[in-house]
């Protein structure tokens, strides 16, 4: 692991405006940024405030209109898609708020699904996906497909699948959203021990008691930030 | 690598819906298998009369009076034209005119009935040399014997019968010796063919074979003759006998312009050449009108594969956000369509050769033709190429649409 004050994310200026029909709407406005090595923040916001439009930017999957945007220590606004790809592909992992397992293939099989686009040999897949497994407690599931899981064992899952390429920043948007408060709270924990073991973590949630688990919020209205502080409570409430 | 990851993906999500697969393919199934049912056939029939040709030599060339025909109306000048006669023999048959000539046999076409008592039958008579049907046909009387030389000197009054000629006439009594009468003309019967059926031209079980020259001095009271069959030393010199002959005959008849010719000569290989080329356009034509089968079948594969697309938008979102690229979609696609298309493909040719050699069996039981029973390799890389080609022609648009997909709306798709 590096150093705890290495900067992973650095933005600026960051804005995005979509064109429908006639009117322009501005998703988010004149975001800067920076994110250390291994700090777990929290986005939050009301609905529409364009937390979502935020994490896809810093998570490649989308692209900022305007802005730059320095990950790792490289201006990414000029890369080409094939090069984002890669980026995804290599150096994040994503968690989303519907899981998106595909259907008809095994928990292994959803796990390993990023390694089919990498450069690691095929026959270190599997060690890895139940590595990946094993981190989420999931490993008594292997050839289970995903309409036979918990709502919880599928976030579970989606985590292993986010983790597979031992990802530099993990982005997770409403995590917790699909999930009772129960669930949702033991994948907090799994999350919380992930960064714990030295991910940094970007979360969006609109929940306080999900947020609490990071160690920085980030609070959005209208598409710019409206504060950035750090989380002085963080979730003691939560530690059993 | 990759690529076999990808491979493996498009025959998963194949099987995983293979009724659809199925049904998504008969198109391409009856498109290929027509196309290479037509090959094969065509191939078939050609191999068997060039075969049949083969027998008939390569080294003989054939002098007809008239003019070339190259289109009906011309035939009639050709089967009235009186321009070859005996003087032209002679020439021909000097060896300093056509020195690499073997043979020069004179032929003409007896029109008509032929009756043996009561009974009465209209087989192909003709007036040629026993030694050249012997050589050409390399066939042997099946009883009696052929006429000779002396016979043809002579204008003896005697015929060569085939054996449906035969049963007709005299059903099972023996024709050797017997009189038949082919107008107004009795000639005995002193020979009788093998049946062979079908040989190149004619049939030889319908033929009535008399000397030459009694056929047309006696039987048609004519001077000339319909056609002269000349044969050459080698296949190699073929072309100078054409030569030879030609200028013969223009000096027999002083013609200086090859315009004017009231001749004509053909070799074998040219009509192994017209033949060969009128099975292909057959052919080039029949597979044009199945290939609407196959273009068909083809947009019933782009229509699944734009529907696969569609459902499968969030899965291709999926796919891009954990690192697939725009290429990576369109070969999985790409794949899939011609996995499909490729499969089609496979069935329709295994299809089409079975019934190939089906067909191969029933005309050799049915007609007693010697149709090769082969296994068309051509025909089979024919069926899997055009499928193939089809997969990625129809395939590409759908598998572009699929690659093109923004990842956060192919994700938030419902
Ligand atoms: N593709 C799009 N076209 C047009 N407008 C869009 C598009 N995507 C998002 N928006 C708009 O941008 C704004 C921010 O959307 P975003 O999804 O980031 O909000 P959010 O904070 O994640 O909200 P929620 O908590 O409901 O998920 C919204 O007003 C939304 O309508
Ligand atoms: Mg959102």
């Amino acid at each position: 692991m590096e150093s705890n004050t290495h900067r992973i994310i650095q933005a600026e200026n960051l804005n995005k405006t979509y064109q429908t029909a006639d009117t322009e709407t501005i998703a988010i406005a004149d975001i800067s940024l920076s994110i250390n090595d291994g700090e777990f923040i929290s986005i939050m916001g009301k609905s529409g405030s364009g937390k979502s439009t935020l994490l896809h930017i810093l998570g490649f999957l989308d692209r900022p209109s305007t802005g730059t945007y320095i990950f790792g220590g490289v201006d990414t606004t000029s890369l080409t898609e094939e090069e984002l790809a890669f980026i995804r592909n290599d150096k994040i992992g994503f968690i989303f708020q519907a899981f998106h397992l595909l259907p008809k293939q095994t928990v292994l099989e959803n796990v390993m699904l990023p390694l089919v686009y990498s450069r690691i040999p095929s026959r270190e897949h599997r060690a890895r996906a139940e590595e990946a497994l094993e981190r989420v407690e999931m490993t008594h599931r292997l050839y289970h497909m995903p309409p036979q899981l918990s709502g919880g064992e599928k976030q579970r899952v989606a985590i292993a699948r986010a983790l597979i390429n031992r990802p530099d920043v993990i982005f997770a948007d409403e995590p917790t959203g699909n999930l009772d408060t129960r669930t949702g709270e033991k994948v907090m924990h799994t999350i919380s021990e992930l960064n714990k073991q030295g991910h940094t973590v970007i979360l969006v949630t609109h929940e306080s008691t999900t947020a609490s688990f990071a160690n920085r919020i980030v609070i959005v209205q209208d598409g710019r930030i409206l504060s950035d502080q750090p989380n002085e409570r963080r979730h003691v409430h939560y530690q059993k | 690598m990759r690529f076999l990851a990808t491979t493996k993906i498009a025959f998963a999500s194949l099987r995983s819906n293979l009724l659809r697969s199925f049904l998504t393919i008969l198109g391409i199934i009856i498109g290929v298998l027509s196309i290479v049912l037509i090959v094969a056939l065509g191939q078939g029939a050609q191999d068997l009369i060039l075969s049949e040709f083969e027998g008939v030599g390569a080294t003989a060339v054939i002098l007809r009076p008239g003019k070339q025909p190259t289109g009906p109306a011309d035939f009639s000048d050709t089967l009235f034209s009186e321009s070859i006669k005996d003087r032209d023999i002679e020439a021909l048959r000097k060896k300093e005119n056509v020195p690499n000539a073997v043979s020069i046999d004179p032929s003409v076409i007896v029109p008509g009935a032929v009756s043996y008592g009561d009974e009465l039958y209209r087989p192909t008579t003709f007036g040629w040399t026993a030694t050249a049907i012997e050589e050409l046909l390399d066939i042997q009387p099946e009883s009696g014997e052929f006429f000779t030389a002396d016979d043809i000197r002579e204008r003896a009054k005697v015929a060569v019968i085939g054996s449906k000629v035969k049963e007709e006439l005299f059903g099972d009594d023996d024709p050797i010796g017997q009189s038949i009468t082919i107008r107004n003309h009795n000639v005995k019967v002193i020979g009788t063919f093998p049946s062979k059926g079908q040989l190149a031209f004619f049939n030889i079980d319908e033929v009535v074979l008399l000397p030459y020259t009694t056929a047309q001095r006696d039987i048609l009271a004519i001077d000339y003759y319909q056609e002269i069959f000349i044969r050459a030393d080698s296949e190699e010199n073929i072309n100078f006998v054409v030569q030879d002959v030609e200028a013969t005959m223009r000096e027999q008849h002083n013609i200086t312009d090859p315009e004017k010719d009231d001749f004509f000569v053909n070799t074998q290989k040219d009509a192994v050449e017209s033949i060969s080329t009128v099975t292909d356009v057959l052919t080039i034509f029949l597979v044009a009108i199945a290939s609407i089968a196959l273009v068909v079948g083809g947009i019933g594969i782009m229509n699944i594969m734009l529907v696969s697309v569609t459902e499968r938008t969030k899965e291709i979102g999926l796919r891009k956000a954990v690192g697939a690229t725009n290429r990576d979609i369109l070969t999985q696609f790409l794949i899939e369509a011609v996995m499909l298309t490729v499969g089609g493909g496979l069935i329709g040719t295994t299809g089409a050769i079975a019934l190939a050699a089906l067909a191969a069996l029933v005309i050799r039981q049915q007609f007693a033709l010697d149709w090769p029973l082969s296994v068309p390799f051509g025909a089979i890389a024919l069926g899997i190429g055009v499928a193939s080609a089809v997969g990625l022609a129809f395939g590409l648009y759908p598998a572009r649409q699929a690659s093109r997909k923004h990842p956060i709306e192919a994700l938030r798709y419902e």
